[in-house]
Order: structure tokens, then sequence, then C-alpha cells
């Protein structure tokens, strides 16, 4: 473990400053695009978190070996689900302002009367604290037993992860579908997508793959990690480079059934992202999201070069952060809305999860040593 | 010299003593190192020096290819040689195209990868490969590592190679022979091959032919045959009406169906004939004409044609100044509603044949009261 660092001031002033933005943002800007933003950064939080929970319980779910070495990157990532918990609890208010189907004219809407009980505002948040809950358990048993297992070196641990990895599964699938369906895609409850839920994890897994890159990176940078070589860092290029393909495939296969069938109640969602400006950043996101990391990583060099690696990661968070925008944003109606009540947005949650990482990359050690499967991981060659 | 020798293969025990052999035999450099073991070795690539494989740079090439094939295929297909509108969609629709190339792409990338690493990088067919053929093969599929040096050129000394192998801690040595790289693919071959496929098809053609036509009963597939079906003038159970045809949709029209002049004749008169004064317009107007007006309204437009006589029928003389004076909108409204004895045409005329009919009768009746300008005009 090394020494605690002092925090660099920037970060705090960087967060008040976004703090003040974000507190003016209620009350100049209005509720509605106070609550887009917030709805936005908890849904970023939340799918960083569970996206890097899902590596780790992928590895413990087929046993990999070469993951062993950078497992405890992931595992510290996920910890931003426990943030993301009151964060999640305040935006719980935004559910009458923002969700149409939480608001009193449901009831005498045709389509959402039918889903009254569904998305009213009770039930709504039942459905998140539920979510909370299995995440808080999945969060003790992988991450919380992987910290003990440092001091204990046990190797139940293993075998406990290990039976409990399908179980996590279902809890992610259930978990991300509720992000998905609940905070996203609740925002137009007329529009249906069956494969939304999948579009949400190709992009959670994504961000935290991306996470766990620029996190070794600049670990290694600090002269940590140094056990963790090329070969390791080619295995996570490839999941980037294999998964930005997996987003794309999914996200378009969603339009392009419905730009085939041509059902009004279905492409409003498109008509409305291919309209005026949001029109340039639906191309952009195809761009950031897909066709750059992909052309960018697919060489053999490029997945284990840091310096492209950290490149890629960095482009590929502000990919989703993008994404997530372009999801949550024209809900608000009319143009794409950015201005300063976005940028002291970004400011605070940036800088509050970049402080919450900081702290997190020194709880136990950099490797899970107690791990009796470390040595074969850090022998791992392609 | 028929006794040549390809390559020397020494044989190791274990995987440690053939890693450390490997510098000191391409230090050597007698000719070109080759492992071959039971399973592959972390890090053997390195130690033997082997160039990047350029499999992964084509079938890059070859995957954008591909897709760029399923590109153009499809929009030469679908915008160009034969353009169907289906669904609304505007012809060349990059959205549909997108399936297709992706699968066109893998096709490509896989194909590449498999065929190119086996043709192209392994030099396959290649039956003969002397290492296959050698004593030591047995135990290099099962649990001994083996280090070859392969024949660069002709002056390759086995002799030297065989003892660099033993000084580099080699448990056992063997010479092998040249290959027969005689190449295989003659003419007698080529037309062996040929023959056999030829003589496949022929009997398989026959076969299923014989048998479809002497067990008709045994068709392969018919569900194209059974299927549900509308007919024209027939009764079905599929509509709650119990119609086979049914009634368009309220409120639309189908292609090239635009409806045609209602109303009064009055009404039609600020009709503008849409078609150009062209020549082939004018020829479709002549024979539209020719095959249902000139019999009554005559050749000429005079109201003479050959069944006036017969019937004793009066049919307009287009000649008059009354028809002379009419609107191109009153003569179209005329064709398509019929007027006094006359039938309606609708049925029998496309819109554009209705409006160069139109065009027609006014050149006819031009021409039969052609003035001294109108000459001179035509003159060449």
């Amino acid at each position: 473990m090394s020494q605690q660092k002092p925090t660099p001031p920037i970060l705090l002033g960087a967060v008040a400053l976004g703090a003040a933005g974000v507190l003016g943002t209620y009350f100049a800007a209005g509720p509605e695009r106070f609550w887009a933003n917030w709805v936005l950064w908890f849904v970023l939080m939340f799918t960083l978190g569970l996206g890097s929970l899902f590596i780790v319980a992928l590895e413990h779910l087929v046993s990999a070996k070469w993951s062993v070495p950078v497992r405890r990157i992931p595992e510290r990532l996920a910890t931003l689900l426990l943030p993301a918990i009151p964060v999640g609890l305040i935006a719980l208010c935004a559910v009458p302002v923002l969700y149409p189907g939480s608001r009193p004219e449901a009831a005498h809407h045709p389509i959402l009367a039918g889903k009254a009980f569904w998305l009213s505002l009770p039930f709504f948040s039942a459905r998140t604290v539920f979510a909370f809950v299995l995440v808080v358990i999945a969060l003790a048993v992988l991450v919380g037993g992987s910290l003990k297992q440092d001091v204990s070196k046990d190797p139940a641990f293993n075998f406990r992860a290990r039976k409990f990895a399908p179980a996590f599964m279902a809890i992610f699938a259930l978990v991300i579908t509720l992000v998905a369906f609940d905070w996203i895609s609740g925002l137009t409850p007329e529009w249906y997508s069956d494969i939304f839920g999948v579009y949400i994890f190709a992009g959670a897994f994504l961000s935290g793959l991306a996470a766990t890159a620029l996190s070794l990176l600049y670990l290694q940078g600090e002269g940590r990690l140094e056990g963790v070589r090329q070969d390791h860092l080619y295995n996570l290029g490839a999941f980037l480079f294999a998964f930005t393909v997996f987003w794309s495939y999914i996200g378009f296969a969603q339009y392009m059934l419905m730009w085939y069938a041509n059902m009004p109640d279905e492409v409003i969602y498109y008509k409305v992202r291919l309209a005026g400006a949001w029109r340039a950043i639906t191309f952009a996101l195809a761009a950031l999201h897909f066709i750059l990391p992909f052309f960018a990583l697919v060489t053999r060099d490029a997945k284990r070069d840091p310096k492209r690696l950290r490149r890629v990661a960095i482009l590929m968070l502000s990919a989703h952060v993008l994404d997530m925008y372009w999801l949550i944003f024209p809900a608000l109606g009319g143009s794409p809305r950015f201005g300063w009540p976005e940028l002291s947005f970004a400011l605070f949650f940036l800088g509050g999860i970049l402080l919450w990482i900081r702290g997190a990359m020194e709880r136990g050690e950099d490797m899970p040593v107690g791990d009796p499967f470390l040595r074969e991981g850090l022998e791992f060659r392609l | 010299m028929s006794k040549k020798s390809y390559a020397v293969l020494g044989l190791f025990d274990t995987p440690d003593a053939l890693m450390h052999a490997i510098p000191k035999l391409r230090a050597a450099k007698l000719g070109t190192v080759e492992a071959y073991t039971p399973y592959p070795i972390h890090g053997i690539d390195e130690a033997l020096g082997l160039r990047r494989s350029p499999l992964g740079g084509m079938v890059l090439v070859m995957g954008v290819l591909g897709a760029l094939t399923a590109f153009g295929f499809q929009y030469w297909i679908s915008a160009i040689d034969y353009p169907i509108i289906t669904g609304g969609k505007s012809a060349a629709s990059w959205e549909a195209f997108v399936p297709i190339m992706f699968e066109v792409t893998v096709l490509f990338a896989t194909f590449t990868a498999g065929l190119g690493m086996l043709l192209l990088l392994n030099r396959l067919p290649f039956f003969g490969h002397p290492v296959l053929s050698s004593k030591a093969m047995k135990s290099i599929t099962r649990d001994r590592y083996a280090l070859a040096l392969e024949a660069e050129s002709e002056t390759f000394d086995s002799a030297a190679a065989a003892q660099a192998l033993e000084a580099a801690g080699a448990a056992e040595v063997e010479v092998l022979p040249a290959p027969d790289r005689s190449p295989f693919l003659t003419s007698d071959y080529i037309l062996r091959t040929l023959g056999s496929i030829f003589v496949a098809c022929l009997v398989a053609g026959l076969g299923i032919y014989s048998l479809i036509k002497w067990f008709p009963l045994l068709a392969p597939m018919k569900y194209m045959q059974d299927q549900p079906r509308l007919n024209a003038q027939k009764a079905s159970t599929f509509f709650k009406d119990g119609h086979g045809m049914q009634p368009p949709v309220p409120g639309t029209v189908a292609r090239g169906y635009l409806p045609t002049a209602t109303g009064t004749q009055e009404a039609a008169a600020t009709l503008v004939n849409p078609l150009p004064r062209t020549k082939e317009v004018f020829a479709q107007g002549r024979k539209v004409y020719s095959n249902r007006c000139e019999v009554c309204h005559g050749a000429l437009a005079n109201g003479a044609g050959s069944l006036t006589a017969a019937y004793g029928a009066k049919p307009a003389n287009l000649q008059a100044q009354q028809f002379r004076d009419y609107p191109d909108g009153k003569i179209y409204w005329a064709v398509v509603n019929g007027k006094n004895a006359m039938p309606a045409h609708a049925a029998y005329l496309t819109e554009p044949q209705r409006w160069a009919v139109v065009h027609y009768v006014r050149a006819l009746q031009r021409a039969q009261n052609a003035t001294d300008e109108d000459l001179k005009v035509v003159a060449p």
C-alpha cells in the first residue's frame, strides 16, 4: 500500500465550483434541466460501476486466469456504485418532473394509463431500491470478499465467488435492464425496444473496460502494478475492440428494424434524434463510439500500445457520456442543450468521481495477493 | 544426386532444452531453424525470430473489399438495374444494405483467413513433407520436441547441421531426404477431377429428374404451391367480409392510378395537358387514336368513320369550330367519361395515353385547318 497522497486542490476546487453551478442550475435554468443532468450523471456513475462489477464477475464465472493481476482495478472501480446510491435516491425526485408515466396526466393517456402501476413513483422507487440492495449484496460478496482475501489468503473465496458469479449474472441482467427501461427508456414510455437493455449493457461494459484500462495505465505511470505486461494490455484492448463492434451491432440492429417497419410510435425516437442539431450528434456518436475506436484498435500492436490504449480509453469514456446524453437529453424537447449547467454538472460529478476513484485506488493491495491464481495470471502469455 | 537431404531433425527431451538450443542454431546460420512440438510453447515465436504473419493485413483488406462489394452489388441491383420501391423506402437505402455488407465482410474475411493461411502461407497442398514421414514424427506428436535445420539453398551441409544439433544438445539426430515437390496439378489430374465432377453432376441431376418425374407425389418442396392465397372474384375466409378482393384503403391511391377527371366537363376545362409535344407522344397518340377513336370519328377526325354508315350513329365532327375551340381538358374529360353515345374510355387507356390522344386530336385539327404560316414552319 502506498502512503496517502494529498488531494489535489484543483479537484476540490472543481467540485466546489461545480456544486455552485449545480445549485444555480436548479433556480436559474429550471428543474427540468437540473433533473435531466442529474439523471444523466446518475446513469453514468451507475453503468460505470456496474460494468466494472461485471468484469469482476465475468472473471469468476469463466475462471479466467489472465485477468487476476488486473482484477483489483475493476473491483475498486465497482465501489463507485456506493456513492451512486445516494445520487440515485435523490434522482427519484426527478421522476415526477421528467418521466411522463409518473405525471398525473398519465392517468388519462390511453397507453400510459394501462401501465400506471408500473410507472408510478412508488413502484418505480421500490424497483430502484431493490436494484440498489442487489448491487450492494454483489459488491459485498465479490469486492468485499476479495479485499478480505488479501489478508486471509483463504482460497475459499475463489470457490464462493465462482458459485456466486452465475447468480450475479442474473442480478446484473435484472439491474441493467431496470436502469435501461426505467431510467432511460422511461423518459419516452410510449416507445418500446426489447433490445434496449442489451444496448445499455454494451455501453456499460465498454465504459467499465475503458475505465479499467485507463486506471491501470495511470497506476503503471506511478510505478505500480509492474507485473502487468503487454499481454494483459492486449487482452483488455481486444475486449474493448470487440465490444465497440458489439455496441454498434446492437445499436444498429435496433435502428434498422425500426427504420424498416416504419411504425410511427417507434420511428419517432429516431426522428427526434435525426432532426436539426441532434443529427450531427447522432453521427458524431457513431464516429466516436464505433468507427474511430474500431480502426484505432484494429492492429495487434495498437491493442498493447499503452499510449494508444490510453487515448482510446478516454475516447470510449467520452463516447459513453455522449451516448447517455443522446439518450436522455432529447426528452427535454427541442435542440440539444449544452451550456453552463451541463458544464457545472460535469465539473461536480467528474470531480467527485475522480476523488472517489483516487481514494478507491488505495483500497487493498494493487493486486489480489491472496488469490491462489495470481501467479498463473502473472505468467500469462498470449 | 538423388540422396540430397532437405533437413536435419534433432530431438530434444524437454521444451527447455529446445528453447536453449534455438539461439545456438540460429547463430550457426546453417539453414532455417524450424520447431516441431506436440503443443505450443510460450516464447518460441520470438526465439525463432518468426516474422509477423501478413494474414491480419490480408484479412483486413479483404474484409473492407467484402463490405464494398456487397454495397456496390446491392446498390447496383436495387438502385440502378431494377429499382423497386419497397415499404416506401428510397431505392438506394444504405440501411437495408448493412446486414448483407456485414455478412459478406465476414465471408470474405474468414475465407481469406482460412484459405490464405492454408494455400498462400502454408503452401498447401503439399502431401510429402519430409518431417511427416520421419521416424521421429510419432514422438513429436506425443512427448518430444524437435528442431529442424532446413535447407535454404543447394549448399546445405547436412553433416555440419547434424553436428551443430548434437552440439546444441539434441538427444537424437535424423537426416531427412528432399521432399517430392513434383507438381501434382498435371493435365491428367485436372482432367480426371473435372471429369469426375461432371459425371457426379450428371448422375445426380438425372437421378433427381427421374425421381420427380416418376414419383410426382414425392415432390421435394411444395410449400409455395400449398400456401393459402387470395383469388380475385373468389370468396375468402381471410377477410371479415368474406371477399377475396378488397376495396382500396380509404384515402389512398395506388401508384399509377391517379383519380380520373370526374365532375362536369366544364370543371375539367381548366386541366392542362401534362405531356410535352414530342415525336414519341404524337406517335403514341396516333396509335391510340387509330385503335379506339378512328372507327367512329374517322381518320381525319371529321366524324366520318367506317362504322357511321352501318349503325346510323352521328359521332362528333372534331373539326367543327365548337371542338376546335375546346380546351384540352374538355376533350380529355370526354375521353375518360364518354359523351352522349360515346362510351367511357377510362378503363382502356392509361393516363399518359389519354393525354397523348388529346395532343394527337389537336394535331389532326390543325392539319385540316392549316394556314400558310403552318406550312412555312414545317418546311425543313
